[in-house]
């Protein structure tokens, strides 16, 4: 039944919605018992849909999406309209959110927060709001949906946050308004230079491929775009808000904000900003590189500083939006696609080590390494799941995890980009062996600490319970699915960016065109690099890499 | 089941049976050593059918595309991969078998038997690979097994730290490999080992000594070769048979079989650096174990010291000038896997051996602690003195038709090489003396030597089998025409010139095995070194300054960088930048607010500036 796809689109979209303000509304009058099974079922709506959606997916080969639906809304007269559906780029995205959504919902569920039906009432709404944001094709609403993500994401950390969340909440609101706001006027931007008559992605690619905007505005445009959302993805040196941020909000706050609303900044700059304002993008993308290179090497050896595993967490989170970022910055199809496996990748393995590091808190009592050790003793399957979790984020290739096929398709990409860039970057890849492997053993492995005998004297340390366990499972085989079969996602990623973004074109050289005098370093810094030894490949045949 | 199929099961059934332990029988030890063993076993035949029934394929699946750019899962069997599996499969097999009898009480039996499979899961990947990101892909799979398995005694901080530091350290031979992984791709457009060779034969000038060096790069962390061969020693804290597998026989040595895998990718220029590094690795590895006292750190400055060898054989394939390059180098990657099935069999025999005399001696490390064993113990010490002869190069035992093949090969090339190689050899003779005196003669000198029993069969019998192989592995009849493809390249000595390397190897031989006999003594109590050469003994035991220098880097140079940079964070960026900006907005809004006097008059004066304001933008704009 094609015809009932984006029906469930919006299902995935609204129920969590509905619920969620059913829950705030009446919260007083409902029985627990039915306030958690109406919020499993909001989880598990999106969760659901979702994954059907993947293997449904077959997209509309001259508009590249599927699932295409419009809802009138009555805004229709300023050219806005609720448009939804998925192509290549936004479907993996989607299967994010539904995931990481279900698992974060479930654990809250099973948390024992107080006030638990206003707590899991935000995240509801935060679940609807992560859905509509990658099936929205309309920017309007793509914009629209992030704020409706994001405001819980303030009160959930000023409420049920941990210590500093005043703090924590004010700093996360100022930095993240401010790089929504940034990408608002971005976005408007865009839309009124296009000429377009509606604010839908597909009627403004339509509106550009007639006439494109000059590269002055293109270069202004995309700036906004590139620090409002850069912001939003903690690009360095905005990224202060995130660590923080993260290490003072609750599990299912962190889970869903890094695992998946983070990536809106990102998903906004792949999907919108970079092909509908090339030249601006190429301007802009060698100072973006360089900002992606403060994430990976700066970060990385930040985060090897950490002694708070939440922080750890958050920072190396930091750093592997680098990642993603120096991928964007090739905007070739490699690297972009590479950048899109990675954020999916991403998004499930920081959501796993988040619910792990509460699993590890809930023992230990503290956040703190140098308190922790021997852990592994008492609980040998939360080890088990941390150091998987820890070698897929640090990018081991393994039976089944997906973080390096990412990695490793944008560094592919980067070289062709820029040589010098790809040594630098890898060299990240050590780095985060570094803090990776000493977080797992300062907490699992050696002896426990003195302080760390004390606090736990006397009590028996529980190996991971099933409901911690089915929230990390279910975060886990996705992940491994998509890291044993990774065509399952990236033939679909390829359909959509290999006709956004340049593929490999023999001689070109992938370089800026700019005659801005800011970006004459960038020619300069080409001709330093090893160029002389390296043709770019020809436009052919598939190599059998 | 097609050709396809069975190769393709090689990798999957230890996989699965990793999985399946890990998942049904983490406590249901002697399941998941069935388990395991059962993986062990299938893997055996089904290699050996391979190898023997002369079974090569070739064959790939796509994994993943973007544009043209793509991976796939592709194996590639030839008669080099059939040469390295026999060791992997038999040697595996053994130490599957010999570790039901040491790891009888351990309390994490099921784990460790998990991590077994694991490693012959990832082991099968690089004998099959045919693509460069498949190997990378099982390359640092065999890393995380190792890691795994070195970290056993998880409680054991010293093992905790070995096991880091193998990962780190072989992540940064591994951070070379994958960046000579990617300058591949561009620079020959395709990764698959069977398109590249094409190219450069088409074309040798096409080949870059960085791409050479950057590759090379791989077998520097996994062969420990100088400088990264840290890892390697303290890796002994993992179990013996452990060591026995991976740190002896099977992943060591992988490094070199991707040498000679790829050896089309490294032009003459790059394997003179090749041969140089593993010269040196050679003569610092034997140099090393002079001075341990631990048996099982002897015996891996020693695998060290071998693998070095292996490498400057391989490397030596350059100095062939002009002409018949391409010979000269199947002559080095000929010898180069000879000595490296030999050193697998008697290597894993001598590990298998520590681990037997470890097993009765209540987990005794110290050579000096041991002694009269050889009475106790006569099987394992009939095996082990199998193994250091083997070791050693005596006439007619394995040892000595691959090292002389090496020795010959230095001979005909580089004399300077020949005399290190010479000099290791004697070295090498001079501490496995030393090793064998003081272990297994003399008196018994603790209580647990004194108490000491043979091992049962099921530990023994695999030292007996790998006894025989260290023997018969050097004759031809062990290397039937299915092995041709390698074995044909091993380069013999003839007439004059094999009389002269065979003297001379023997030479150095009874030399070593002299002078350590005269210079230790029978049943030594300590070491003499130590008493009567401090300063000498004291330098070697620096192992020289190696393990300081990184030790000072992480502490010093890592530990404070970071946390310089995480104060840089925290105070400029987040502090003063930030909050800086903070405070200017709050100052601007305090002017803001002084500008609102409420008094109507200076409105109307604000909302004319205000207009003459924006008529100048606007102007200005256009």
């Amino acid at each position: 039944m094609p015809e009932s796809y984006p029906f469930l689109l919006h299902l995935a979209i609204f129920i969590p919605m509905l619920f969620g303000t059913i829950l705030l509304l009446f919260s007083g009058s409902l029985g627990e018992a039915f306030v958690r099974r109406i919020a499993f079922v909001g989880f598990l709506v999106p969760a659901a849909v979702a994954l059907w959606l993947w293997i449904a997916f077959s997209p509309d080969p001259v508009t590249g999406y599927a699932f295409l639906s419009t809802v009138p809304t009555g805004l229709e007269i300023v050219d806005i309209s609720l448009k939804l559906g998925l192509n290549g780029i936004s479907l993996p995205l989607f299967v994010l959110a539904g995931v990481v959504g279900f698992a974060a919902g479930f654990y809250a569920l099973v948390s024992g927060a107080e006030r638990l039906r206003q707590y899991l009432a935000l995240l509801l709404i935060m679940q609807g709001g992560l859905m509509g944001v990658f099936a929205s094709v309309d920017v309007f609403f793509f914009y629209f949906f992030h704020e409706i993500a994001l405001i819980p994401t303030f009160v959930m950390i000023g409420i049920w946050g941990g210590r500093e969340r005043h703090y924590a909440a004010m700093k996360l609101t100022v930095y993240l308004s401010l790089g929504a706001l940034l990408s608002l006027a971005g976005l408007i931007a865009l839309y009124v230079q296009s000429g377009a008559s509606s604010f839908d992605i597909i009627s403004l690619k339509a509106a550009l491929e007639g006439e494109s905007i000059s590269e002055v505005a293109q270069n202004y445009t995309f700036a906004l775009l590139l620090f409002g959302f850069g912001i939003l993805v903690s690009l360095w040196p905005f990224h202060t808000w995130a660590a923080l941020g993260y290490g003072a909000a609750p599990t299912s706050a962190a889970m869903l904000h890094a695992g998946v609303l983070k990536k809106f900044g990102l998903y906004g700059l792949i999907q919108i900003g970079a092909p509908l304002l090339p030249q601006g993008a190429e301007n802009w993308m060698y100072f973006l590189a360089l900002l992606a290179l403060g994430n990976v090497i700066i970060i990385g050896f930040v985060t090897v500083a950490q002694r708070d595993l939440k922080q750890m967490i958050g920072f190396s989170s930091v750093m592997h939006m680098g990642y993603c970022f120096l991928g964007l910055a090739c905007l070739s199809a490699v690297g972009v696609g590479g950048a899109v496996i990675l954020m999916f990748a991403h998004g499930l393995t920081v959501a796993l080590l988040f619910l792990l590091g509460n699993c590890i808190y809930r023992r230990t009592e503290t956040f703190d390494m140098r308190e922790m050790g021997g852990l592994a003793r008492n609980t040998p399957v939360l080890a088990a799941f941390f150091v998987t979790a820890m070698l897929a984020s640090i990018g081991l290739p393994g039976p089944g995890l997906a973080n390096f096929w990412g990695e490793l398709t944008v560094f592919i990409g980067l070289w062709q980009y820029r040589e010098w860039m790809v040594i630098p970057a890898v060299f990240g890849v050590v780095i985060s062996a570094v803090y990776g492997l000493r977080a797992v053993g300062n907490i699992f492995f050696g002896e426990p600490t003195e302080a760390f005998q004390s606090a736990s004297k006397g009590k028996r340390i529980p190996d991971i319970q099933w409901h911690e366990r089915t929230p990390a499972l279910v975060l886990l085989v996705v992940l491994i699915l998509v890291g044993l079969w990774p065509r399952s996602l990236t033939d679909s990623i390829d359909e959509s960016v290999s006709p956004m973004y340049r593929i490999v074109v023999p001689g070109e050289e992938a370089s800026v065109t700019g005659d801005d005098g800011e970006f004459e370093a960038v020619s300069f810094e080409r001709a330093e690099g090893p160029v002389s030894c390296c043709s770019p490949p020809k436009r052919g045949p598939a190599g059998g890499l | 089941m097609s050709n396809e199929q069975l190769i393709v099961s090689l990798l999957v059934v230890p996989f699965l049976s990793a999985l399946v332990i890990g998942i049904f029988f983490r406590r249901r030890h002697e399941i998941a050593a069935a388990v395991s063993i059962a993986a062990a076993s299938v893997v055996l035949l089904g290699s050996l059918y391979l190898i023997f029934g002369n079974i090569r394929e070739e064959f790939s699946y796509e994994w993943m595309t973007f544009g043209d750019y793509t991976v796939s899962m592709g194996f590639y069997f030839n008669d080099l991969a059939a040469l390295l599996l026999f060791v992997v499969a038999v040697v595996g097999f053994l130490i599957h078998i010999f570790s039901l009898g040491y790891m009888k009480e351990d309390p994490g039996k099921a784990r460790y038997f998990a991590g077994l499979s694991l490693f012959m899961f990832s082991m099968m990947g690089i004998v099959f690979a045919n693509n460069l990101i498949m190997i990378f892909i099982f390359w640092e799979l065999v890393g995380l097994s190792s890691f795994l398995l070195i970290n056993h005694y998880y409680h054991k901080p010293a093992a905790s730290e070995a096991a880091k530091k193998a990962f780190i350290v072989n992540r940064l031979g591994d951070f070379g490999f994958l960046l000579g992984i990617i300058w591949s791709y561009w620079h020959f457009e395709t990764l698959n080992l069977f398109e590249m060779a094409a190219l450069v034969e088409a074309n040798p000038d096409i080949l870059h000594v960085g791409i050479g060096l950057l590759l090379f790069c791989s077998a520097l962390g996994k062969s420990g070769q100088i400088p990264l061969h840290v890892w390697l020693p303290d890796a002994m804290e993992g179990p013996t048979p452990v060591s026995a597998l991976i740190h002896a026989a099977t992943m060591v040595a992988a490094g070199i079989y991707l040498l000679c895998r790829i050896y089309f990718l490294i032009p003459p220029e790059a394997m003179v650096w090749i041969m140089w590094v593993g010269a040196a690795t050679a003569i610092f590895g034997s140099l090393c174990a002079i001075t341990q006292t631990d048996i099982k750190k002897i015996l891996a400055y020693s695998t060290i010291s071998q693998l070095g060898y292996m490498v400057a054989a391989f490397g030596l394939g350059s100095l062939v000038i002009d002409g018949d390059a391409g010979t000269a180098i199947q002559a080095g990657i000929g010898a180069a896997m000879f000595h490296l099935v030999t050193h697998g069999f008697f290597k894993a025999l001598l590990f298998l051996g520590a681990g037997s005399v470890i097993h009765a001696c209540h987990h005794e490390q110290d050579i000096y602690r041991m002694g009269g064993l050889w009475r106790k113990m006569p099987v394992t010490f009939a095996a082990f003195t199998v193994g250091v002869l083997a070791l050693v190069g005596m006439p007619g035992l394995a040892g000595f038709f691959s090292k002389d093949a090496i020795l010959y090969l230095a001979w005909e090339n580089n004399s300077a090489l020949f005399l290190i190689l010479a000099a290791t050899a004697l070295l090498t003779a001079f501490y496995m003396t030393r090793l064998w005196l003081a272990a297994f003669f003399g008196e018994p000198k603790t209580r647990a030597s004194r108490d000491a029993k043979e091992n049962n069969w099921i530990m023994t019998a695999p030292l007996v089998i790998l006894a025989i192989f260290s023997v018969v592995a050097g004759y031809d009849f062990m290397h039937p025409a299915i092995f041709d493809g390698i074995m044909q390249e091993v380069p013999h000595a003839e007439g004059a010139d094999f009389a002269l390397v065979a003297g001379v190897s023997v030479a150095v031989l009874l030399a070593g095995l002299i002078a350590g006999w005269l210079f230790y003594g029978v049943g030594a109590r300590e070491d003499r070194l130590e008493k009567q050469f401090p300063g000498l003994h004291g330098f070697l035991s620096a192992r020289f300054f190696f393990d300081d220098v990184y030790e000072w880097y992480v502490v010093n140079v890592q530990q404070r960088f970071s946390s310089l940079l995480n104060f840089i964070d925290h105070i400029l960026i987040s502090g003063l930048i930030v909050r800086g900006a903070a405070g200017l907005v709050g100052l601007f809004s305090l002017g803001a607010r002084a500008a609102h006097t409420g008094n109507l008059h200076v409105y109307v004066y604000w909302i004319f500036l205000g207009v003459v304001l924006m008529w100048l933008v606007v102007k200005g704009v256009q």
